[in-house]
């Protein structure tokens, strides 16, 4: 019944991300695309975090790198002195993606744990200060710009070719790994994380089988960059910033590191709420640094963690008493997103130039200011009272709730466990 | 999942309703960083190039109706510059304007010109406010990209000739720039200078950019080299460490800056600024008081750093638009990049005219030293720029690079 279930996921998925995009705008489309490669490098890094337990803080290094690489052959291209197919353009990332791999991958996987984190730490960082001196390979700061040529009938002008071109990508690359995880090879990999040491004693070496995990998950990583590269037509030293690899860090524990789909779901929703959010309020980087935290303290497995649960022990969670505790948490945690948000706009607008300049020209010294389309007095009851009332609402409604909600996880354990146990 | 197709599916409802009321109003897209690092220099851009839009609009707008503006944020990033020209682009912005950072103007300027090959009849120009570097108008120039600010070569022929002027140039000079396109930029000018200024680079150095906390041993190399003044286009931390590191060590040296009127430097280095000197677009103290005073009026401040060059290029966009007249009916960009090439501004300094070949403004430059007594004091401190010298336009220019090779639209 589960597979039925997760098969009809899969389609419904599947058809959304082939039927929806031609009726969206260019920018739409476009972050979807966004959205399809930061899914596909996530899964990428997971295969070493979540499956190899390796992790790893210098992911951007692949990604970069297979970006480079797709810029070089498409210039090459573009220059006229070499045919190739524009859609097969991701292979150089995903080719150079494995090399660096193999080669950075014999020396960071000497070591593991912390040290494996800053040697990876470092390469990346090696390349970020490198790139920018070396002008033939990076193009400097400015880095490398080219076009993508028209090849088999299609343009590759719009964005929509490149967004079916780049779903045809993610689709297989995540395919590939997901039948990755069915082989003995990949099992060996879950081996490797759960203890090293019994695999070494079963003879295999463990070195080598972490430099392979290590170079399969740059290779996909260098696909994800690659496809960057012929989406953007341009690439520079950024990509080997830190702040890449740690968003490939963050997109993973929010979407869930221990279900296999878990990252793409961080990915997909961080690069949607990026692109919808950031047009709309200055702040966004603060509300999705408190959407992460909030995630760490409170679900840990992740958003794909949480879901997973629910899955496994659908049948025995008791709804009817489970319903009403969850419909009163979601309304408690719309009424403190919606405090949170007014408290921080507010903030905001008292803080920013604009308001500066209404100071000097108003009468009063603290005049009223503009915010969600109507006026607030800056010390007024009826400004700071509502926003204040909510968050405290909200908090005391989930305090109550939640002692219920994890009352009842306790009896569906419970269930669990007696079932396990008579089982055996 | 489902949450995000709801919100996808309520967003494209939007952006159909968006599309449909294009063509007629000029829209104007600013793609600045508006987060993150960068955030206090975009909003500079974005304020000033808004004040200008404002007054046009006060008037009669353009071609029948207001001119829409709309900020896209780039994050301070390529890949999130990229990202927003495509937004843009699909939400029917005519003219890009975007000016803090070299990297995300080359990525911009690139987006344009291959949008409009893909796209003939329907291009976008892009106005730079502030990215300095050389190239933009070299290899990568294309009719549609227009630069209103200096380059490096600009910068150095000011100073060379205005402290020279002064005596305070002296014969020997230390180059000292950042590790990068601008930095090298500076150092091939401050050398090319060297002839016509009568002086001689005793020694240069190129550093890694925003990375060094201690620059005392740079300082020690230019005491040891015994030279009079230290030229250098340095910006944010590596100007400011390097003036207070040398400030520190007692160096009796002249400094000849590019970006020391940034907001907070002054008041950051205090008495160790004082006495050198900067080439910068506009100072305020020769500029007309009552925009000078509107604009504080407007913005709540005085305008500072980029924000004069912005309001000019605004104004130079104004005066081409005021020669075009489209009926109301679909704006031609073609039309207004022709414009702009003939437009003129008239400053209390020269004219301000853009340079056909490369599309590079045409404009003095005003050469200024940190002291007492000037009009406008900066940061809050009692210091400010003293004008000391206007160089003509003539006197500043630099020839067109052979490596730009602009397709014209005529």
């Amino acid at each position: 019944m589960a597979r039925v279930w997760q098969l009809l996921l899969f389609v419904l998925i599947m058809a959304v991300l082939i039927g929806l995009p031609p009726l969206l705008g260019a920018g739409l489309q476009n972050a979807m695309t966004n959205m399809l490669i930061a899914a596909l490098f996530a899964m990428a890094f997971n295969l070493l975090m979540g499956q190899g337990g390796m992790l790893s803080f210098g992911h951007a290094a692949f990604y970069g790198v297979g970006a480079f690489a797709v810029m070089h052959l498409m210039t090459a291209i573009d220059r006229g002195g070499l045919s190739f197919p524009t859609p097969l353009l991701p292979l150089a990332g995903a080719a150079a993606g494995l090399l660096v791999g193999l080669v950075t991958g014999w020396f960071a996987t000497l070591r593991s744990g912390v040290y494996f984190a800053l040697v990876t730490l470092a390469l990346a960082e090696m390349l970020h200060s490198l790139a920018p001196h070396w002008e033939g390979l990076f193009g400097g700061e400015a880095g490398i710009s080219s076009m993508r040529m028209p090849w088999g009938g299609f343009i590759f002008g719009q964005v929509i070719e490149i967004y079916y071109l780049t779903l045809i990508w993610v689709t297989l690359s995540i395919g590939l790994l997901y039948a990755y995880t069915r082989t003995p090879f990949g099992r060996l990999t879950l081996a490797l994380r759960d203890n090293e040491e019994r695999v070494r004693f079963m003879g295999y070496d463990a070195h080598a089988t972490k430099m392979i995990v290590f170079a399969v998950s740059a290779t996909f990583a260098g696909i994800a960059g690659g496809l960057l590269a012929v989406s953007n037509e341009q690439a520079n030293y950024e990509l080997f910033g830190t702040h890449v690899s740690a968003q490939v860090v963050l997109h993973t524990f929010v979407g869930g590191s221990t279900v296999f789909f878990g990252p793409a779901i961080g990915a997909a929703i961080f690069t949607l709420f990026a692109y919808l959010v950031s047009d709309v309020s200055r702040s966004w980087l603060l509300y999705q640094g408190v959407i992460f935290v909030l995630v760490m303290l409170y679900a840990p497995l992740g958003i794909g963690g949480v879901v997973m649960l629910h899955l496994r022990h659908w049948a025995s969670i008791p709804w009817q008493r489970m319903v009403g505790p969850y419909a009163g948490a979601t309304a408690a945690t719309l009424l403190m997103a919606i405090g949170t948000v007014m408290v921080v706009e507010f903030l905001e607008a008292l803080f920013s130039p604009h308001y500066v300049a209404q100071r000097r020209q108003a009468e009063t010294s603290w005049p009223a200011f503009e915010r969600f389309g109507a006026s607030w007095e800056p010390f007024g009851i009826l400004t700071w009272g509502p926003p204040l009332l909510l968050l405290i609402v909200g908090l005391l409604i989930l305090l109550r709730l939640r002692h219920r909600i994890v009352a009842l996880w306790d009896e569906v354990q419970e269930t669990a466990e007696t079932a396990a146990r008579s089982g055996a | 999942m489902r949450a995000m197709t709801t919100l996808a599916v309520a967003a494209a409802v939007l952006s159909l309703g968006a599309a449909e009321v294009k063509a007629e109003s000029l829209k104007i897209g600013i793609i600045e960083s508006l987060s993150g690092a960068q955030t206090s220099t975009g909003r500079l851009f974005a304020s000033a190039a808004q004040y200008v839009i404002d007054q046009i609009n006060a008037d009669d707008g353009f071609n029948g109706s207001p001119i829409e503006v709309v900020e896209y944020d780039n994050a301070g990033g390529t890949t999130g510059a990229a990202d927003r020209f495509r937004q843009a682009v699909a939400e029917g912005v005519h003219i890009v304007v975007q000016g803090a950072s070299s990297a995300i103007a080359g990525q911009i300027t690139e987006d344009v010109r291959r949008h409009n090959i893909r796209n003939p009849g329907d291009e976008v120009l892009f106005m730079n406010m502030g990215a300095e570097a050389l190239e933009l108008t070299g290899e990568k120039c294309h009719f549609y990209h227009f630069r209103f600010t200096t380059t490096a070569p600009m910068r150095v022929n000011a100073l060379v000739s205005a402290m020279s002027e002064e005596g305070d140039l002296g014969s020997r000079v230390y180059s000292i720039n950042q590790n990068y396109s601008w930095g090298r930029d500076m150092e091939e000018a401050i050398r090319a200078a060297a002839e016509a200024g009568g002086y001689e680079v005793v020694d240069s150095d190129l550093h890694e950019v925003n990375r060094i906390q201690d620059f005392s041993p740079f300082v020690a190399k230019i005491r040891a080299s015994e030279v009079d003044t230290v030229m250098t286009g340095n910006w944010s931390n590596d100007l400011l460490l390097l003036m207070k590191a040398a400030g520190d060590a007692g160096l009796d040296v002249r400094f000849g800056t590019t970006f020391l009127d940034q907001v907070g430097n002054i008041a950051n280095a205090g008495e160790t600024a004082v006495g050198h000197y900067i080439a910068h677009l506009v100072n305020l103290e020769l500029e007309d008081e009552a925009w000078v005073q509107d604009y504080e009026q407007v913005t709540g401040h005085v305008p500072v750093y980029i924000e004069p060059q912005t309001v000019n290029a605004m104004l130079l966009l104004r005066e081409a638009l005021s020669d075009l007249d489209f009926g109301g009916e679909d704006i031609d960009v073609t039309q207004i990049g022709l414009a702009l090439e003939k437009a003129t501004l008239e400053g209390p300094n020269g004219t301000l005219s853009i340079r056909q070949e490369d599309h590079q403004i045409v404009t003095p430059v005003v050469v200024s030293r940190i002291d007492e007594g000037a009009k406008y004091a900066v940061d809050e401190t009692q210091w400010g720029f003293v004008p000391v010298k206007v160089v003509s336009a003539e006197e500043a220019m630099y020839p067109v690079q052979d490596s730009c090779q602009m397709d014209r639209p005529d």
